[in-house]
């Protein structure tokens, strides 16, 4: 007889009343979740299915009379429209770029900082995370300056050591797109610090049975290091990931609507802000953003059912 | 006991969760204007509130986020006015005029008015415009039956965004007994809307060059002509001419100009010459007047000067180097954008409202008038009006209060507009002066580039304009980044881009 079978045959204990008011008063304290859930996400993710089969622009006045039903018609038009594969792949080249930098980068910091050789790490843990904490927008308009093909002190630098011709950063499309990929890791502070308190919590006697086997220091990281952290590298993979997918307010700040130059900065979801606001098209605009959003998903899931198999956990809770 | 008492404090807390989440916001709107929002960012400085376009129409913005303390809309109730006037609803917000400074001033000119006749009781709606809110409000007011009788002050952008949507004012005027044999032909031409008069000129932005003294100085060369016909340097103050000194005022790092052998653009510290602030039609309106649209076929078509003067911009940017390209446009010592004002350029081609945005009195400075180009010289112009909505119900009477104020200098100076009527403008340009002493200001060149207007205006209504605006937009983009340009390829599928937009207008 199976588990199921012997459970569904089990005489079924009858709640108290006070287990009965202890669950309500639990439901009672996540109502204003469930509301913000409902009000603020599932309906705002349900109008954006029903606007993409309407021909609703912004730019009339919010009334049943002015969603006109075009069917699939706004899907149709997702295979016409030029703009979508070029900026499905300026989103894609960013994340080939940006999601293993965005790993590797902090990583290496973290190690830093967790030397026990490194003189005042505390120092250069505060410095390390000190830019996450300026807002996004602020930061981007430094960088701006900073990547400033005339002015920016890259390049003054770049021009100090012999380089004549310094990239123009953000004007010339073949280095726009790394240049926004440098800009990303300026936020690398909070994964810094997730990693290094995985870091910390590596025991050290694995390592002192390791250094008695002979192990050397690279063979240590990879060995023990790596695994022992890999739960909080696919967290920050997955978190990367779906970062990389929404890139999008330095993209717009750097690059305006249209991803100059030469569209070389047009993320995809830049195209649908573009497509949705700007150019009033809300009934496209929302194609656009469910294209978005199945297809981080899409990659999320992938990531799960491949990357989660790498994953090490000390419990022994593995998938 | 202790249950109960947890329930009851626990309930609480979660109804005053509640209560905060579904709160009235900290600026609420009445519903009359409350719209979808968007965001977008002016072109141009909040200052420049004159030539306001709705963001969707700004080319290669930045984006800003509303902000939390945008003003909320102001409804005034009519205080003052005669039980038996007419109400007539002014809106304010698609230019100058919702500023938090100005309102009160608007506020005590309505009150004035209100009680100095008993035929009509204006009442204003004024909306703060940060990207295209107060665009979306006065749609919402039009389409729910409720639509304002005058709007303004308003220029051609904004109201290209409402085509179709204003009254003809020439009857009226008629009726009325308004003379407009009194105003210049090229500003009524102006004022016109695809061939529909639909205000009466009043506060007008006429461009010219404004010049940095002291870089002329330096370079030793005479200012710029201030009266058209005038010679520069014993020179026809034309193309060639112009380039040529552009030429020359623009230094490297060396101190070698633009003229000269050993110029080297990679390092120009100074600019001989830029047109400040204006999409591709702006630039194509240094050659002459024109519409990127063939009304009768309905299709995209260029205008020959418009395709001379890109090519001429564009080699003044990347070929000849007297004009800045993006790298040195958003650097700091071109001011980020805002270049005239970084003291660094010698000439800028902008509206006299750029006064507002840079110190008049820190630099050293004065206006000269355009050159010709082929014999011809043209002045793009902005100006705003009062215009009168078809969907008003009150036409007549709005038209009388229209006309008292296009005609009344507190408004004028209110909206930092040059004053249509002549005789109002030695108090304006007096204002100016004090703002710009000690520099002592040829304000006649102003009224002289008024006569040269750029018409078709490069603000028309274009269809699909939001759309065609992005594509002008990035057009000029693209010539700013774009080293080895191919610009008739480029011109070709801007033309091209253009008609596809066309065609989706609905």
């Amino acid at each position: 007889m199976s588990t199921a079978a012997r459970a569904s045959r089990l005489p079924v204990r009858p709640i108290s009343a006070r287990t009965r008011r202890q669950r309500m008063l639990g439901l009672l304290f996540l109502l204003p979740w469930i509301i913000g859930f409902l009000a603020f996400q599932l309906l705002p993710i349900l109008f954006t299915v029903f606007l993409s089969f309407t021909n609703y622009s912004g730019s009339r006045e919010f009334a049943f009379e002015n969603f006109d039903f075009v069917g699939i018609e706004n899907y149709q038009r997702l295979t016409q429209d030029p703009d979508v594969l070029p900026s499905m792949l300026v989103t894609l080249k960013f994340a080939l770029i940006g999601i293993p930098l965005g790993l590797v980068v902090p990583l290496g910091l973290a190690v830093l900082v967790n030397s026990k050789r490194l003189i005042g790490s505390n120092v250069f843990r505060t410095l390390f995370y000190l830019p996450t904490v300026i807002p996004a927008v602020a930061g981007t308009i430094i960088f701006g300056g900073v990547l400033n093909a005339q002015s920016g002190w890259l390049n003054l630098a770049l021009k100090a050591i012999g380089i004549a011709d310094p990239p123009r950063w953000f004007t010339d499309p073949t280095w726009a797109g790394f240049a926004l990929n440098l800009l990303a890791i300026w936020g690398v502070g909070n994964g810094m610090i997730i990693l290094l308190a995985s870091l910390q919590g590596v025991p050290t006697e694995i390592y002192e049975a390791a250094v008695v086997d002979g192990a050397n220091a690279a063979r240590r990281f990879f060995s023990i290091t790596v695994p022992m952290i890999s739960p909080v590298i696919f967290y920050n993979l997955t978190i990367g990931l779906i970062t990389a997918f929404q890139f999008f307010v330095p993209a717009l700040l750097i690059a305006g609507v249209n991803g100059d130059p030469q569209k070389s900065l047009l993320f995809f979801p830049m195209h649908f802000y573009r497509t949705a606001f700007p150019l009033s098209q809300l009934g496209y605009g929302s194609v656009l953003a469910l294209v978005i959003f199945v297809a981080t998903m899409a990659a999320t899931a992938v990531l799960f059912f491949f990357g989660q198999r790498m994953v090490y956990y000390a419990s022994g809770e593995t998938s | 006991m202790k249950t109960r008492l947890n329930a009851l404090l626990g309930s609480v807390v979660v109804a005053s969760f509640i209560l905060a989440a579904c709160g009235p916001a900290a600026t609420p709107a009445p519903a009359a204007t409350s719209a979808p929002a968007a965001t977008v960012a002016p072109t141009e400085p909040a200052a420049q509130a004159a030539t306001d376009t709705p963001a969707a129409a700004a080319p290669d913005a930045p984006t800003a986020v509303p902000s939390p303390t945008i003003p909320p809309p102001i409804l005034t109730g009519g205080d003052g006015c005669d039980p038996a006037a007419t109400k007539i609803t002014w809106f304010i917000g698609l230019g100058a005029g919702s500023n938090a400074d100005v309102v009160p001033l608007e506020k005590a000119w309505v009150d004035k008015f209100n009680k100095s006749q008993k035929e009509a009781c204006l009442i204003m709606n004024v909306v703060y415009n940060t990207g295209s809110n107060s665009y979306d409000a006065l749609r919402a007011l039009i389409a729910g039956g409720n639509a304002p009788d005058i709007v303004g002050p308003v220029g051609k952008a904004g109201r290209a965004s409402f085509q179709g949507a204003w009254a003809d004012v020439s009857p009226l005027a008629k009726a009325a007994g308004v003379d407009l044999s009194k105003y210049d032909p090229k500003l009524l031409e102006f004022t016109k809307d695809e061939d529909v008069l639909v205000g009466l000129p009043f506060a007008l932005f006429p461009s010219f060059i404004y010049y940095n003294k002291k870089l002329f100085d330096e370079a030793k060369l005479p200012y710029p002509p201030q009266k058209v016909g005038e010679l520069y340097n014993g020179k026809p103050w034309d193309l060639a001419n112009f380039q040529e000194l552009a030429m020359k005022l623009t230094v490297d790092k060396d101190g070698n100009d633009a003229t000269s052998a050993n110029f080297d653009p990679k390092n120009i510290t100074q600019f001989g010459f830029f047109e400040q602030w204006t999409d591709a039609r702006g630039i194509g309106a240094f050659f002459d007047g024109g519409i990127p649209f063939d009304a009768a076929s309905k299709t995209a078509v260029i205008p020959d000067s418009y395709k001379a003067a890109w090519k001429w911009y564009y080699d003044g940017v990347w070929k000849y180097r007297f004009m800045p390209n993006a790298d040195y446009q958003n650097s700091d010592q071109f001011n980020k954008g805002n270049l005239f004002a970084s003291g660094n350029v010698a000439m800028s081609w902008v509206h006299t409202w750029y006064t507002c945005c840079f110190d008049n009195s820190k630099i050293s400075w004065d206006i000269a008038i355009m050159p010709s180009v082929n014999g011809k010289v043209t002045a793009k112009l902005h100006g705003d009006t009062f215009a009168i909505l078809k969907d008003s119900k009150k036409q007549d009477i709005a038209f009388k209060v229209l006309s008292q104020m296009v005609v009344s200098n507190e408004l004028a100076v209110m909206y930092g507009g040059m004053p249509a009527v002549a005789a109002d403008r030695p108090a304006f340009f007096a204002e100016k002066d004090k703002a710009a002493a000690p520099n002592k200001i040829n304000w006649s060149v102003a009224e002289a580039m008024l006569t040269y207007p750029d018409l078709p205006n490069h603000e028309a209504w274009l269809p699909n304009l939001a759309k065609a605006n992005n594509l002008l937009g990035a057009f000029r983009t693209s010539m700013d980044q774009t080293a080895n340009l191919n610009l008739d390829e480029a011109i070709a599928k801007l033309k091209s881009d253009l008609d596809a937009a066309y065609k989706e207008a609905k």
